[in-house]
């Protein structure tokens, strides 16, 4: 009696560990980190450092996730949000109204993001060239109005938009970790439990059926775009009131890239329709703690990407192992 | 006596225990084009499979020119001179004429360069012993269907083929395109002693064309002969449409009478594209209309642009209102269901759960507030497992995980759910179990008590027959005749859909 239990609890013990291989990768991850650098990997500090330098890409990610699982991908992720934060910038400096401001930018991005979408389904373009033509429209705009330079706060007129990213809540938890996990909570709640969640999984798996079901795929497709474009603004907000300035040339660099190796490095299939949004939060953590891990070690920083491309191709083979038990 | 280019003798095949072949035999003559008639799932395209050395038999012997033949692979039988020409057309559409007649067989030059005069030329000696001036350094794609299907045939002849299979050559061709091919056809095989054995549906064809036949039915020899009878006059298309179908059929009764209400859903000069010419139709509550036809006659067309997945022209009317459906989720709103063929394909959402996939239809009847309600979710889900008997050990389960006939009856709940006024059922049993398959009928029986308007579009004949109140054919898009439900038998379905008509 008590082995057939035991036998049932190892079995759904295993089951766990391989539905969830990705948290076992961070734990093994912060646990050798830990071994090797002991109490200054494991601080609270150091974390609340990691989260604060992904925590803009980390909110991209999350858009991003949704795009992927429907089917889709978004290239000119990094260049909209450095025009979206351009926008919010130069906006500020001139009337000063930082709430305004905001509200502007969310606008612009979701807007931006639309747009993208809209030419997406209704022209019947692969998203892959529609988003990389947007990259590069974006970019050379803001390179045009920005004459290859940056637009900087002007902090006499609003100091408090500074703040928004560098205050530090209770003096030790940065803002944009707040923000993060505000974003967190609403990406995964509507990924799970509305039915916009469900239709972009539904469109993602398999278009015909879910068009077939009386669904507007189209549609669907279009809104997860906006939703990525709600989350490129508020990280265009966070990054230009941490930096307090946005470059057109240097800010927002690779940030597609990375925003994807994070969705993908969290068991969000290129494929569509499959993938959680913690995968995502994961995905993060794991880019982050490698990250910190090559600083605190003193590892030459040259080979970061190095580290980051053979995490990615590994959490790809070690998903493709749990699909097939 | 004439030579025989083919015998086939007590062939035998089997597949997982269901014998598909009961000791078949064919004999073709040289020189003729042979028909090999059956209906679906009679046993014709695995009796060429085996020929093409695709399967192989379980027992038989194959006499190919006089002397016995041994086919184990497709090689081999291309070695023997048999050619496959399969419905689809299989040609890049990319790559030029002459390229596609070399593909994977190219010439070189000594350099190891292609040498494309050579090809050209040799291309161009075929097209002259046929009869078609099709310039070699054409691009396929710039070709019209029909010749494409010449160039198919072409390539057959490249390959010193002395025994064509063509297996319903004509389906995506038009009328005229058609009656290029077949000129081309008879010439090769009284100009060149070529033989073809050619498979089709359309019995007018086979009359016009083919100097004798074979039918199967259920693997088994029902009866073969000359198409021109002893007296000089041609067989009839509706002899050859009963030897197919056979007197013997086992009707399982699923059909109860059901009343038939008032007229819910009127159809006026539907026109999609040019698969359908100008349909109209009504259909009544409670009715089950069957629409059928052969393979790319429409049927599948008409009720995809009903439910506003194909662009179309025409008036559609439901309960006297005239309704705009552009897209699936209009239909949806209007209180219509479409339950797709393929289920593969057009139905399952792989990557969701059986509970998912239940529910996708109308999801807002699970929301509590803003969010949905797992639990509501389960609760409907269930109710639908119970109701239809569906098999599963856990409904949060990925519905590839159920069996074909587990599957279908979770695609038909979602609509269910959805509660229709009208129903659309494409193949309503493809891929489903004998077991299943009279669930799902009886649920279609339930559905037509309920007063719900049903329309069923289905290949087989039995099916439709089994089913229906009322039945419309098609054929090349139109309608080409209506039958009522004491006029149905195959063979006027068989009539009607192969371009006859009654009486």
């Amino acid at each position: 009696m008590q082995n057939t239990t035991s036998k049932q609890r190892f079995g759904s013990l295993k089951k766990i560990a391989s539905n969830n291989s990705i948290v076992l990768v961070v734990l093994a991850m912060i646990f050798v980190a830990t071994l090797a650098e002991g109490s200054q990997f494991l601080s609270l500090q150091n974390f609340m450092n990691i989260l604060r330098n992904h925590a803009v890409i980390g909110i991209i990610a999350l858009g991003m996730s949704f795009v992927i699982i429907s089917g889709n991908i978004d290239l000119s992720v990094g260049a909209q949000m450095v025009a979206v934060a351009a926008i919010t910038v130069s906006f500020v400096n001139s009337t000063g109204n930082v709430v305004l401001g905001l509200i502007i930018a969310v606008i612009a991005g979701c807007a931006m993001s639309t747009i993208t979408g809209i030419i997406v389904t209704k022209g019947r373009v692969p998203s892959f060239i529609v988003t990389l033509g947007m990259m590069y429209i974006y970019r050379s705009l803001c390179m045009f109005f920005m004459q290859g330079g940056g637009f900087y706060l002007d902090k006499t007129k609003a100091p408090f938009y500074t703040q928004i990213s560098n205050y530090m809540l209770f003096g030790k938890i940065p803002m944009p970790v707040i923000y993060y996990a505000i974003m967190f909570v609403l990406f995964w709640f509507i990924s799970r439990y509305t039915k916009l969640g469900r239709h972009i999984y539904a469109a993602g798996s398999n278009e015909k059926a879910t068009r077939l079901s009386g669904i507007n795929t189209d549609k669907i497709k279009i809104l997860a775009f906006t939703l990525l474009g709600l989350a490129i603004s508020v990280a265009a907000i966070v990054e230009s009131s941490r930096m307090g300035s946005i470059n057109s040339t240097s800010s927002g660099n690779a940030y597609e890239l990375n925003a994807i190796a994070m969705t993908v490095i969290g068991g969000i299939s290129m494929e569509g329709g499959k993938g959680r949004m913690s995968g995502a939060l994961f995905g993060m953590l794991i880019l982050g703690i490698i990250n910190n891990m090559i600083t605190l070690l003193g590892v030459n920083v040259y080979l970061i990407n190095a580290f980051k491309g053979i995490i990615i191709i590994a959490a790809v083979l070690l998903q493709r192992k749990d699909r097939e038990l | 006596m004439e030579k025989c280019s083919l015998q086939m003798k007590d062939i035998v095949k089997s597949y997982s225990g269901v014998t598909v072949l009961k000791g078949v035999s064919l004999n073709v003559r040289q020189g003729e084009i042979h028909a090999l008639l059956g209906e679906n799932g009679a046993g014709k395209t695995t009796l060429m499979n085996i020929l093409g050395g695709v399967v192989p038999s379980d027992s038989g012997v194959i006499h190919l020119f006089g002397k016995p033949a041994k086919i184990n692979s497709p090689a081999d039988s291309q070695a023997l001179g048999i050619a496959f020409i399969h419905q689809e057309l299989n040609v890049v559409n990319d790559l030029k004429v002459y390229e596609n007649m070399f593909l994977g067989r190219e010439l070189y030059k000594k350099s190891g360069i292609l040498d494309a005069k050579r090809m050209c030329d040799e291309t161009a000696k075929v097209f002259k012993k046929m009869n078609v001036s099709i310039d070699p350094r054409e691009v396929m794609r710039d070709l019209q269907t029909s010749y494409k299907q010449i160039v198919e045939i072409a390539k057959a002849l490249l390959m010193d083929a002395k025994l064509i299979i063509m297996d319903e050559p004509t389906t995506s061709l038009t009328q005229k395109e058609i009656d290029n091919v077949f000129s081309i056809i008879r010439g090769l095989t009284k100009d060149h002693g070529v033989t073809v054995i050619f498979i089709s549906h359309k019995l007018g064809e086979v009359v016009d064309i083919c100097d004798s036949y074979t039918v199967l039915r259920n693997g088994e020899n029902v009866a073969s002969g000359s198409i021109t009878q002893p007296d000089g006059s041609k067989i009839k298309q509706d002899d050859l449409a009963r030897m197919m179908v056979g007197k013997d059929v086992l009707n399982q009764q699923v059909y109860e009478d059901h009343e038939i209400g008032e007229v819910v859903l009127e159809v006026k000069d539907m026109t999609v594209g040019d698969r359908v010419k100008g349909v109209s139709f009504t259909l009544r509550e409670g009715e089950i209309l069957g629409i059928t036809g052969l393979l790319g006659d429409g049927k599948d067309e008409l009720v995809r642009a009903l439910f506003g997945d194909l662009p179309h022209t025409g008036t559609i009317i439901k309960n006297g209102k005239p309704l705009c459906v552009g897209h699936p989720s209009q239909a949806k709103k209007c209180g219509i269901g479409y339950l797709p063929p393929n289920r593969k394909e057009n139905a399952i959402i792989k990557d969701l759960s059986v509970q998912d996939n239940i529910n996708i239809t109308v999801l807002e009847k699970c929301r509590c507030g803003i969010a949905l309600s797992r639990k509501r979710e389960r609760a409907v889900a269930q109710e639908y497992c119970e109701k239809l008997r569906i098999k599963t050990s856990n409904i949060m389960n990925k519905i590839t995980s159920l069996s074909g006939g587990n599957q279908q009856k979770a695609v038909l709940s979602k609509w269910l759910n959805a509660k229709p006024d009208i129903m659309i059922m494409s193949n309503p049993t493809q891929g489903v179990d004998v077991g299943a398959k009279n669930e799902i009928y009886a649920e279609i029986m339930k559905l037509a008590r309920q007063k719900i308007g049903i329309i069923v579009t289905s290949g087989e004949a039995q099916e439709i027959i089994k089913l229906c109140d009322r039945v419309l054919v098609m054929y090349h898009g139109e309608l080409r005749g209506e039958l009522r439900r004491d006029q149905l038998t195959e063979e006027n379905i068989m009539i009607l859909s192969t371009g006859g008509s009654l009486n």
